[in-house]
């Protein structure tokens, strides 16, 4: 018998639908090239991480909370928009709705294939069989999560999970939500009581992304954002400090201490310092090369007596 | 005559981190900070142009989640002894780096930098919050709100309630803090999704700010590009864009004014270089190194080799830079002249944690330029966008185009890999709190608190910065904690209070630990 189990693997590694564009961004991951391009949210993102420093060692293990449920009992199905292209969805069957299939369709359960079917539903309002157009993408049982390539921007989109029987029949088992892919450019939809030439926009398009005056409209967007390798190629959108190679620091610093009379007044080359209720004091300098000479004199309270010493210490590095 | 406008905007957040549980949380680190370094200095440079009666307007975010928390008693505290060891600190080092004048001359600096903190905090009785509502009172600072606990929007609008709760709180929170509404929100991360300023409109606010391809992007074509606000069709809610060449500049990690050589780097800090047990008392209890705050070093170049930071050259690389900030501004307003009907604004929106915190010089940059456009030119002048709106009520209507500011401009940086498995807690959350604000329209008493409760938890295991942390992929612990602990207990709040058995002493300790929005009204999640 198969049962569905969610294992934390399940939920935690989604199923990348291998495609150019996340292969080559997972493969960046072991990449070692400084990610110098500039890129949209680059900075913000650098900055962002900046304001949550961290210890650079992990530090003692916390208590950790208990784990959240693997799943709440419902069929639910959402669908999410990335960005123009990408769509995620999530899903949840409750144990009774796949027990309810199994033993509707018998045998024909095992033999069907999970199914997304991605309804392009722009401008319509859907009712199952209305779409533009749609497309299946195969998914294996367990999975319960996807990432979709929808691929057209300024779209609307819904997705069924289903079963796909051998004689060819579509199941629908959840429905999601109807969601809107954003344009990846300026709408070609211009507003009479606000004409503008074309080439007008294109300047001012332009200027709305820093790219001069004179870039052609989308093209530039699309490249540098993207479509563009060094992007791609980010393991990680955040700036981190250049990476040394081996290395060897060594600093010195000299202690000077002593004691007198507690009610002395002491001065370290001729600064006066503060005694402790014992009369000790301790100083710590960072030493840097060359000679020091630190004479350390003490006065009675009375002002009738003195002492100096002066150690004299000399650091070279070579 | 001017020929156009600027609008900086300043973007203030923190997620709200607050352990009293513990005597010392790292992680509050974080606001201490961004106080030291951030607030309080932008704090000193609006009262030094106030007092030299520079006429100026700066838009500024101050997120819920950052009122709450200094405005909080606790943190109040633990801020003061933050900054008193950090300047027992300074004493030690102006004494340390005797022999050494470079330093030694910055160790000065930064006792005479946190002696002003401290003070600053002290004079606005600890809660630096009333500094900014008086620059709002004197009319020089427009403070916009923010998601309650800065919630990522578009990936919550599959159920809207939760976007309307973030909302809603928001501004009964400003209210009750500025005596007023807001008059403009800043959307958590840029993130707009197209009908969301229905929700906007409810609550009364008349602006946003989105990325410059919210409105490049948009249905029909803008006019003006990203020069002119425009109104959301069907709501009229103004949507102002970011202007990128102006963002770039400052921003950019190739071009921008903060990787300046001369400029102080943020990587090299006495708490990582100096020896273990002299630095021991002013780092992580646990004895882990963390940053002190106190750097000694310039960017110098791209190599590893550092050399000391020198005030004057780094503050006359500042005024430079505000000088050049200007002059571009100045080109593209000439420029835009020529084919705009009216004045043209640019929005120049940045994180407010950049200035003092990442780019130490920020500050000092944001005065030289405020001065500079008050008394040495004529063609631009600042504005608020509520000030812009009110000079130009006439603006096009579009429909913006769903954008966020974050790494590729969309959702990718809160929805992949290593953060996605939170919405499918989140929207369960989302749907339940919705059932329990329906299920329960009028209660008092315990249940009333366990409802305000759970709604508390929902909105603390929202905040954006958790999934961001987790999408960075590096000490992502306390985030996935924080996403965790919240929704276990809106799971077990919803659980206690549909079958009445609300556990009195744990929602009492909750109550404790998770205090946000004491005003909290659950009906918000509507």
């Amino acid at each position: 018998m198969v049962r569905i189990k969610k294992t934390k693997k399940n939920i935690l590694k989604s199923p990348l639908r291998k495609s150019k564009k996340l292969g080559a961004l997972k493969a960046g991951v072991t990449q070692k090239t400084e990610p110098r391009k500039d890129f949209i949210g680059a900075q913000e993102t650098t900055v962002g991480t900046a304001k949550f420093s961290h210890p650079e060692v992990s530090r003692m293990p916390r208590i950790f909370p208990q784990e959240l449920p693997s799943q709440y009992g419902v069929d639910k199905m959402v669908l999410m928009v990335r960005d123009p292209w990408w769509l995620y969805s999530y899903w949840e069957l409750k144990n009774s709705t796949v027990e309810r299939l199994k033993s509707e369709l018998k045998d024909e359960f095992y033999r069907a294939k999970r199914i997304l079917r991605v309804y392009d539903v722009t401008n319509i309002i859907f009712n199952g069989a209305n779409a533009n157009r749609f497309f299946d993408i195969q998914i294996h049982e367990f999975a319960n999560n996807w990432y979709i390539d929808a691929g057209s921007p300024g779209r609307s989109w819904c997705v069924d999970l289903g079963l796909q029987l051998s004689d060819g029949r579509f199941i629908t088992i959840l429905r999601s939500n109807v969601v809107q892919t954003p344009l990846d450019g300026p709408s070609w939809i211009t507003d009479e009581e606000w004409m503008i030439p074309d080439d007008m926009f294109a300047r001012l398009y332009g200027m709305g992304f820093g790219q001069g005056k004179s870039s052609p409209v989308g093209k530039d967007w699309r490249k540098r954002i993207i479509s563009s390798p060094g992007i791609a190629s980010m393991a990680s959108p955040v700036k981190k400090p250049q990476k040394k190679g081996f290395w060897l620091r060594v600093d010195c610093e000299l202690i000077v201490y002593g004691a007198s009379e507690p009610d002395a007044k002491v001065t370290v080359q001729g600064k006066p310092i503060n005694l402790r209720p014992d009369g000790t004091f301790t100083l710590r300098f960072a030493l840097p090369d060359g000679k020091q000479v630190i004479p350390v004199k003490a006065v009675s309270a009375d002002n009738a007596e003195d002492r100096v010493i002066t150690p004299i210490v000399t650091r070279e590095t070579r | 005559m001017h020929k156009g406008y600027l609008s900086l905007v300043l973007h203030g957040h923190l997620p709200y981190v607050r352990h009293p549980e513990h005597e010392d949380f790292l992680e509050e680190d974080w606001l201490y900070e961004a106080i030291t370094e951030t607030y309080v200095p932008l704090i000193l440079v609006f009262e030094r142009l106030v007092n030299d009666k520079v006429n100026f307007r700066i838009t500024m975010t101050l997120s819920p989640t950052l009122i709450s928390m200094l405005s909080d008693a606790l943190l109040q505290e633990r801020y003061l002894k933050h900054i008193n060891r950090l300047i027992e600190l300074a004493h030690r080092e102006i004494e340390r780096t005797r022999w050494q004048p470079d330093f030694h001359n910055l160790a000065l600096m930064y006792l005479s930098e946190f002696s002003k903190a401290r003070d600053t905090f002290l004079r606005y009785n600890r809660n630096l919050v009333n500094a900014f509502k008086n620059f709002q009172d004197l009319g020089n600072l427009e403070i916009i709100t923010c998601g309650a606990t800065h919630g990522y929007f578009p990936l919550m609008d599959v159920h809207r309630e939760s976007v309307r709760a973030q909302v809603r709180v928001a501004v009964s929170h400003y209210e009750s803090v500025f005596g007023r509404k807001p008059r403009g929100i800043w959307l958590p991360e840029c993130g707009y999704y197209p009908g969301q300023d229905e929700i906007l409109k409810e609550a009364g606010i008349r602006y946003f700010i989105s990325d410059s391809h919210g409105v490049l992007h948009g249905t029909p074509r803008p006019k003006y590009g990203v020069f002119a606000p425009v109104y959301c069709k069907g709501t009229g809610v103004a949507c102002f864009a970011r202007d990128l060449e102006s963002s770039k500049q400052v921003w950019s990690s190739i071009e921008g004014y903060p990787g300046d050589y001369n400029y102080r780097e943020f990587y090299r800090d006495i708490g990582f270089d100096l020896e273990y047990d002299y630095i021991k008392p002013y780092i992580h209890p646990d004895g882990v190194r963390i940053n002190t705050g106190i750097k000694y070093y310039r960017i110098t170049g791209s190599g590893n080799n550092k050399e000391a930071y020198i005030p004057h050259l780094a503050q006359k690389k500042a005024a430079e830079q505000a000088g050049n900030f200007m002059f571009n501004r100045q080109k593209q307003m000439e420029y835009l002249n020529d084919f705009m009907q009216k004045k043209p604004i640019i929005i120049s929106p940045y994180d407010a944690e950049l200035f003092g915190h990442w780019w130490y010089e920020g500050p000092m940059w944001i005065e030289f330029l405020i001065r500079k456009i008050a008394f040495d030119q004529d063609e631009i002048r600042l504005i608020t966008p509520s000030e812009y709106l009110n000079e130009f009520p006439r603006n096009q209507v579009i429909t913006p185009s769903m954008s966020s500011w974050g790494w590729k401009g969309y959702s990718e940086m809160w929805l992949q890999g290593s953060n996605d498995w939170i919405y499918r807690h989140l929207h369960v959350a989302s749907e339940k709190m919705t059932e329990l604000a329906k299920g329960y329209p009028q209660v008092n008493g315990l249940l009333r608190r366990a409802l305000n409760q759970a709604l508390r938890e929902l909105l603390l295991a929202q905040s954006s910065d958790w999934a961001f942390i987790l999408g960075t992929g590096t000490h992502t612990e306390y985030a996935m904690r924080r996403t965790k602990d919240h929704i276990l207990r809106f799971n077990r709040l919803y659980e206690e209070i549909k079958s009445n058995t609300v556990d009195q002493d744990w929602l009492a300790d909750i109550e404790y630990k998770d205090n946000i929005f004491p005003g909290i009204d659950y009906q918000a999640h509507q």
